[in-house]
């Protein structure tokens, strides 16, 4: 770009409208990537758990959710570190702390029903009633849901919006259907209509 | 009677920098280079412009142990924006001016 002063007026809305859209391109772009790292990650994980919970030892596998959670952070720490520097914007704020409450709310109901699962606190203190049945994986896929869907209305793309709805309501329903084993394969399929082909699409439509 | 352009905005980089910092908070200098594919000599000269106007903020930190330049938008560059772009409509619109 060099000096100019004989812009046109179009020519001076162009540069504008181009400046803006180019940063709002690069900020989708940056968000694509550790969506599509956590999106492989949950695929793989439910995968592996639902092959060992079948055939050595039963549910008490899920424990390896917790192993996810570490690999993942850690990936995510490396794919930050690669990642074009983008700037600090409101928009890219709001949708860390989303994802950041989902993150702090699925894990915090996560070890707390690991923790009683093991006896290390009374049962009776999360399920207070014996005729109540938590289904975690339900839970956890409509908060990923609503995630996903808040972050498509922020960031204005019907992709994430249209993917975190179907992935936040379809999973919660499935999940609840299908509550033993069978429930991975749902987390699973919300991963990938969630997290993986949204951020494929963005990522490839913004690569340009 | 048309309004004049302010000069410093009526500069494709110039312009450019500044929009691209009307959406953010702050950014760096190799994001704003890349993102307006000016040469970093001439990119230099053009924030210096901005930042002895007023306009916007340049400051040098460092990030671990590379040094950081980091620009923000000033309340002044915001409003010369905004008069900017409300000039710009007046010469797409004139009658719109009554």
């Amino acid at each position: 770009m060099e000096e100019n002063k004989n812009m046109t007026a179009e020519r001076s809305l162009e540069i504008i409208r181009e400046s803006i859209e180019r940063s709002q391109r690069a900020l989708s772009k940056n968000w694509a990537l550790p969506q599509i790292w956590w999106g492989v990650l949950i695929v793989v994980f439910s995968f592996l758990i639902a092959y060992l919970w079948q055939n050595h030892g039963g549910p008490a596998w899920n424990a390896l959710w917790f192993v996810m959670w570490v690999v993942g952070y850690i990936g995510n720490r490396f794919i930050d570190k690669k990642k074009e520097t983008v700037p600090t914007t409101f928009v890219g704020k709001t949708i860390g702390q989303v994802w950041a409450t989902f993150g702090i709310i699925a894990s915090l109901v996560g070890w707390i029903i690991f923790i009683a699962a093991c006896g290390l606190i009374p049962v009776e203190w999360v399920v207070p009633d014996q005729h109540v049945y938590i289904n975690i994986t339900s839970i956890i896929c409509l908060c990923f849901g609503m995630a996903s869907t808040m972050t498509g209305f922020i960031l204005k793309n019907r992709v994430f919006l249209v993917c975190g709805i179907i992935s936040g309501v379809g999973g919660y329903f499935l999940a609840m259907h299908f509550p033993w084993v069978e429930q991975l394969y749902v987390m699973a399929a919300v991963a990938v209509i969630g997290l993986i082909i949204p951020g494929l699409i963005v990522y490839f439509q913004n690569k340009k | 009677m048309f309004k004049p352009l302010d000069p410093l905005l009526h500069s494709e980089l110039r312009l450019a920098v500044v929009s691209l910092l009307i959406s953010t908070e702050e950014a760096e200098f190799p994001f704003i280079k890349e993102q307006t594919g000016a040469t970093a000599g001439n990119l230099s000269v053009q924030l210096d412009k901005l930042a002895t106007a007023g306009y916007i903020t340049v400051e040098k930190t460092f990030k671990g142990k590379r040094p950081c330049t980091l620009c923000r938008i000033t309340p002044t560059g915001l409003k010369a924006f905004e008069q900017y772009v409300e000039t710009l409509r007046e010469y797409l619109n004139p009658n719109s001016q009554e």
